[in-house]
This record gives structure tokens, sequence and C-alpha cells, in this order.
């Protein structure tokens, strides 16, 4: 069955607010402050408050992420945990190895071989779809199309698109990323919470 | 006909992405005019225009902005479907990277002809190199008066924000994506005649206007030349007018977006995009993965245009062509479809929610070689469970792909049923197989 078919992992419970630890930095915490001022009301920073916390701890969404951003905005925990959990772009099952990388196996990708590259990536890192490899340097998933359809098979990691590859590419592609620093989660979080930023709210 | 291109014309010049760039090929022209126009002749320029929505239902563009209150009581929202997720669909993406600055200044004319305070692009959360050009571009416009307050001196107020998605098709859907926009998770709301239309009660509860990207971005230059002008485009078919831009990929040899006028064939399409690769022409799904699949006799009658596409029962939908050759195995390609609109139903009603499911897991039991013998008329039965009693499109869109490709090609489902393997085989099937299903002996 397909990986993106299985339910996600248990998750541990929310933190008490006693045991609540505000982890922003200062930089978050002006951003999120900045967004506020793009809705008439809070719950509207949600979606982009959970990003600015998908960056803040190391690209995931941990209970006390969720716990924090709640605290900030004013909403229950129960809310933006709900919330969280429906888009698949937050990391809320399990904290991504260094480098995530998403394969698009959708249409056509499918038509243009994506299924092999699947089994080419599973067989150089030694793990299967969904899993992160023993050193920690790489988790891979299997995506919806990306919409990079002229680019088939496309990769996404972080907040780049790659492709066309073919198995034989992907050696490049790897060793590009192990010599990337950043990791791929905190990456795409950080590119997508700038995209919100206006000029005038830097 | 050849490509003629109007929203692409100067897509591959990296000046175009600038606001001078932009100025220098005559942009902005179009809210110039504008702003200097009653605010209904605005409206009704885009009437003559006969635009419809790009998005993928081709909704006529004008009466959602007619419907606006005109008697402004309450803020007024703009919002841009920018969370491009149609399978096969990359229109957008181009469309905001390349040209950005057409669909903020669409919104803006939008913005003015239905007295909007401010607007917001939803964008795809996995597109970061079109929201970092829409987001240049947004500053652009402020820093030169296009944006903010009193828009080129005209005493008229817009602002433009940039959300970000965060992965889910379904919040491609309007309402759903309101619900997002709100902070939500993104599951739709009750539509109308149940529920006030979005123009009456949308984002917030105010009179919201929703379109598509290219949809944004068409207002810009029927402003400019006029609608009566652009009406001429696509004038051979009934009521499809303008350039509509078609994203081609599967087995063809040069994928790519490509700017037609309607009622060119998909003939000519498919010569644009380099024509086969791997082997002849076997079947087409013209306008994402929702639309039905059509077989090679009938893209060869198929004319782009929204009645035309449904002579050869099919859509033109969002443009998202995929084209597939004689070696690709249908039932596995069917089996793809069922398992996007699986994986993305959001389990709000329970014909989609489940229906999705069973159609993902009769499909693969045929594609492992396990297919039973009532399986046709079982998936049959339920796609009409499904479609129609869905609580929002995305249930019909799951049920027609699969009810299509067994009444076009029933022939390939009985094969693989009764020989547990496809009826095809070569190389292209084989690179489009999961391996649990090629170890089963496809
Ligand atoms: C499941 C589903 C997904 C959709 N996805 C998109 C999308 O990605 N982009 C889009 O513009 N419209 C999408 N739509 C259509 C929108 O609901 C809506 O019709 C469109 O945004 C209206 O804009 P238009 O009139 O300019 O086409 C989708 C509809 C459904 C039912
Ligand atoms: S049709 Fe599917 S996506 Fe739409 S509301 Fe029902 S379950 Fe959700
Ligand atoms: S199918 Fe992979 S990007 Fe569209």
């Amino acid at each position: 069955m397909s990986e993106l078919l299985q339910i996600g992992a248990q998750r541990p419970k929310a933190p008490r607010p006693e045991e609540l630890t505000l982890r922003f930095s200062d930089k978050a915490v002006a951003e999120l402050e900045a967004l506020k001022t793009h809705y008439p009301d809070l719950k509207s920073c949600i979606l982009p408050g959970l990003w600015i916390a998908q960056r803040e701890y190391e690209g995931w969404l941990p209970p006390e992420a969720i716990a924090e951003v709640a605290h900030r905005l004013n909403r229950s925990y129960a809310e933006v945990e709900g919330v969280a959990t429906f888009y698949t772009m937050y990391n809320t099952a399990h904290k991504p190895g260094k480098h995530m990388i998403e394969i698009c196996t959708c249409l056509s990708c499918q038509l243009c071989g994506a299924y092999r590259v699947v089994d080419a990536l599973e067989e150089k890192l030694g793990v299967k779809l969904g899993e992160t490899t023993a050193d920690g340097m790489f988790t891979i998933h299997e995506v919806e199309c990306l919409d990079a359809c002229d680019r088939a098979p496309v990769l996404q990691i972080g907040d780049e698109y790659v492709g066309p590859v073919t198995p034989d590419t992907l050696d490049a592609v790897l060793d590009k990323l192990r010599k990337t620093d950043k990791p791929s989660s905190v990456q795409l979080a950080d590119s997508v919470v700038k995209v919100h930023l206006r000029d005038g709210d830097k | 006909m050849a490509e003629r291109k109007l929203l692409l014309e100067h897509a591959h010049d990296p000046a175009y992405v600038t606001l001078k760039g932009y100025l220098d090929k005559g942009g902005y022209n179009g809210l110039k005019k504008a702003l200097k126009m009653e605010r209904q002749a605005v409206v009704d320029e885009v009437k003559a225009s006969g635009l419809r929505g790009r998005g993928g239902a081709g909704f006529p563009t004008w009466i959602k902005w007619n419907g606006i209150e005109k008697d402004k009581k309450n803020p007024h929202y703009m919002v841009c479907n920018a969370d491009e997720g149609e399978p096969g669909t990359f229109k957008d993406k181009q469309l905001m990277e390349q040209t950005p600055f057409t669909m903020i200044e669409g919104m803006t004319i939008g913005g003015y002809a239905t007295q909007a305070d401010c607007g917001y692009v939803y964008i795809r959360g996995e597109f970061v190199d079109a929201a970092k050009a829409v987001r240049k571009a947004i500053d652009e416009a402020y820093a030169n008066g296009y944006l903010g307050k009193n828009i080129q001196g005209s005493g008229f107020d817009f602002d433009l924000y940039v959300h970000m998605g965060a992965g889910s098709y379904e919040c491609g859907e309007e309402s759903a994506l309101m619900s997002s926009l709100m902070g939500e998770r993104g599951m739709p709301r009750l539509k109308f005649p149940h529920a006030p239309l979005p123009t009456v009660a949308g984002l917030w509860d105010r009179p919201t206007i929703i379109n598509n990207v290219e949809t944004y971005a068409c207002a810009p230059f029927i402003l400019d030349k006029g609608g009566e002008w652009y009406a001429t485009l696509g004038a051979s078919t009934k009521n499809s007018r303008g350039t509509k831009v078609f994203s081609v990929s599967g087995h063809v040899n040069k994928p790519g977006n490509y700017e037609i006028e309607f009622g060119t064939t998909l003939g000519e399409l498919l010569d644009l995009a380099g024509g086969m690769k791997g082997g002849a022409l076997k079947a087409c799904v013209p306008g994402g993965s929702s639309v039905p699949i059509i077989n090679a006799e009938d893209c060869g009658k198929a004319v782009l245009g929204y009645e035309e596409m449904a002579e050869v029962k099919s859509m033109v939908g969002s443009g998202g062509c995929m084209f597939l050759n004689e070696h690709t195995c249908i039932v596995n390609f069917i089996w793809r479809t069922s398992l996007f609109y699986a994986n993305e139903s959001c389990g709000k009603c329970t014909p989609c929610r489940e229906g999705t499911q069973w159609m993902e897991q009769i499909l693969s039991r045929i594609v492992r070689g396990n297919g039973q013998p009532g399986d046709m008329d079982l998936l049959l039965d339920i796609t009409k469970q499904i479609d129609g009693r869905s609580f929002c499109g995305l249930g019909d869109a799951a049920a027609w792909p699969v009810a299509a490709a067994l009444r076009v090609f029933p022939e390939e489902f009985e094969y693989f049923i009764k020989n547990g393997r496809s009826m095809v085989s070569g190389p292209a099937t084989d690179a489009m197989t999961p391996r649990w299903a090629l170890a089963a002996g496809v």
C-alpha cells in the first residue's frame, strides 16, 4: 500500500500550561506581530504561525510547537493541532531527517518513470518511503502532483524543485545535499515565512 | 492554428518580472484606463470580453464581479486562487514566476470594480519560487504607487497580501480555500442555494470575489484593448473567448505551457508540444486529472472550447493536458488517479471519503493481479454513488475519470481482471508500474 495512505503515528500528549516554555526567537515574535496586521482576526494567523513554528522548532511541529502557536494566538491547543494535522507540509508525525526528499509519483511523473526513481532512491539510501536513514541525513516521502509536470519526474527538496530526475542523476542530487548545511524543512519554512512579509513589515 | 500569446508573450523576458520592464511593455495601461472609468463600466468591459474562469469551472467572470453589493456597507475582499494543485496543470506557476504583474494588475482592476479594500493571493505552500516572484512584484508595486493608498492619484486604496497554503489539494476548492485562509482545516463550506454566495458572504462573512490566477491575468488585456477586441479571440467557438494556457505533459517531446486561442484543435496543441514520444497516441486527459479520458480517435476530433469538449465527453478543466502513448497501461494510470483522490479527500462527507478509498482498493487489487469478476460493475456502481452526492466537487472529480476509463477502455480492465496482468506491455508500462505491482507480474 502507498505510504501516503498510512495514518500518522501516535502523537505524544500536549504539554500542560505550566510546562510550556516559549521558544520563539525575537525575530519570530516580530514576524508574528507583523502578520497579525494582515488579517482582521488572530485565527487567520494560525497557518503562517505554524510555518514560523516549523522553522523555530528545527523543521517540525512537536506538541510544544503547537502549544506555543496556540498560546501566542490565544487559541486552544486542540484547534491548532486540528489545523496542523490537516496539511501535509506541516511535519507533525515525526521529526524528519536533515534533508527531506519528496518524490512526486502522481500522473505525469508516473508516466515519466517516477516509480523507477523511487526504487533507485530506496536502494541507494537503504530505506523505504516514509523512513529516515540511520545517520539521520535523509527522509524520503512520496507526494502528490507538485505541479511541475513539464519537469517530470520531479523531486521537492526544501524550497527547491529538482527535475527531471532519473535513477542515474540521483547521486549528484544526494551528494549536493550531503554538503548542504541548512536542513531542508527549516529552509522551506523560512522561505515560506519570508514571502508573507511586506517590505514595510521588516 | 499556432500559438496565440497574450499572457505569455513576454514570459521569457527576465525584465518582465520587474515593474520597469512590465511598464515598458504596456503594463498597467489597463489599470490606468480602469481608474478613469465608472466601476460599472469596468464590469461591463469584462462582460463584453466573454471571459470565463480559468480555474476549472469556466464560470463567467463578470457575473461574480457584478454580484458584489454596489452600495458598500462592509469591507469587500478579493482572493486569488493560486493553490494550483490539479495533476497535470502548471500554468499558474509559470504565470506567477514570469508574469507576476499581470495577476497583480488584474486583481487591482477587480478590486477597483468591486470596491474591495484588500486582496489575498493564496499560493500553494510548495510554490516558493512563484511566491518569491509575487512578493517582489507586490513590494515594487507598493513602492511605486500601484498598490496601497491612493493608487496613481485616483483616491482608490488597495492592499495585497500573500498567504501560503501548507499542502492540500482540496484547498483549491474555493470555499475550502477561504476556510484555510481564515485559519481552519481546508474543508469546504455549504454552498448556494443552501448558503449565500461568496459575493454576498465570503471571507470573514464579507462580500468576496475569488478567481484563478489566469483569470485575473486576463483583466489587464481586456481593459487595455477592450472587451470587444478580446471577444474576437476564440470567436469560432460557441461560447469560449480569448486565449487559454494549456499545460502539456506526459509522453510528449516538448512538455510545457502553450497559450492558444480557443477553437484550436487538440491535435494542434499536441503538435506544439513536439508530438508524441515513445509511440503513437493512445489517449489524452485534456484538462487535468479530474476530466474524463478520451481515446485517440476522439483526440482527432476534439476542439478546445468549453462546449466543444463536451462533444467528445470531456472538458477544458484547468488545462492540464496529459498525453499517453500506445504502450501505456490505462488500468495502472487510472489506479494512480484514484490514489490521488483517496489521498486528497478531505474526509468531510461519506460518499467521497469512503468511495475514493474503495475505488483505490479495488483498482489496486486489479493492478496486483487479484481482480475479481464483478469488479468493473462494482467500480461503476461506486462512481455513481459518489458523483452528484458529494459535498464538493472533489468527489465528482474522483468519480469521472474512473467512469470514463471504464467506458472508453473496457477491454483493458476485462483483460487485466481475467488474466491478472496488463493487456499492454513494454518499457512505458514497466516505467509507470510500482514495484509491488511489477512483482505481482503485470
Ligand atoms: C477539488 C477542487 C479543486 C480545485 N482546485 C483549484 C485550483 O487549484 N485552482 C483554481 O483556480 N481553482 C480550483 N478549483 C476551482 C475553484 O473552486 C473555483 O471554481 C475557482 O477558483 C474560481 O475561479 P475562476 O472563476 O477564475 O475559475 C477547484 C475546485 C475543486 C472542486
Ligand atoms: S467531496 Fe471529498 S473533498 Fe469534498 S467535502 Fe466531501 S470528502 Fe471533502
Ligand atoms: S505529476 Fe509530478 S509534478 Fe505533476
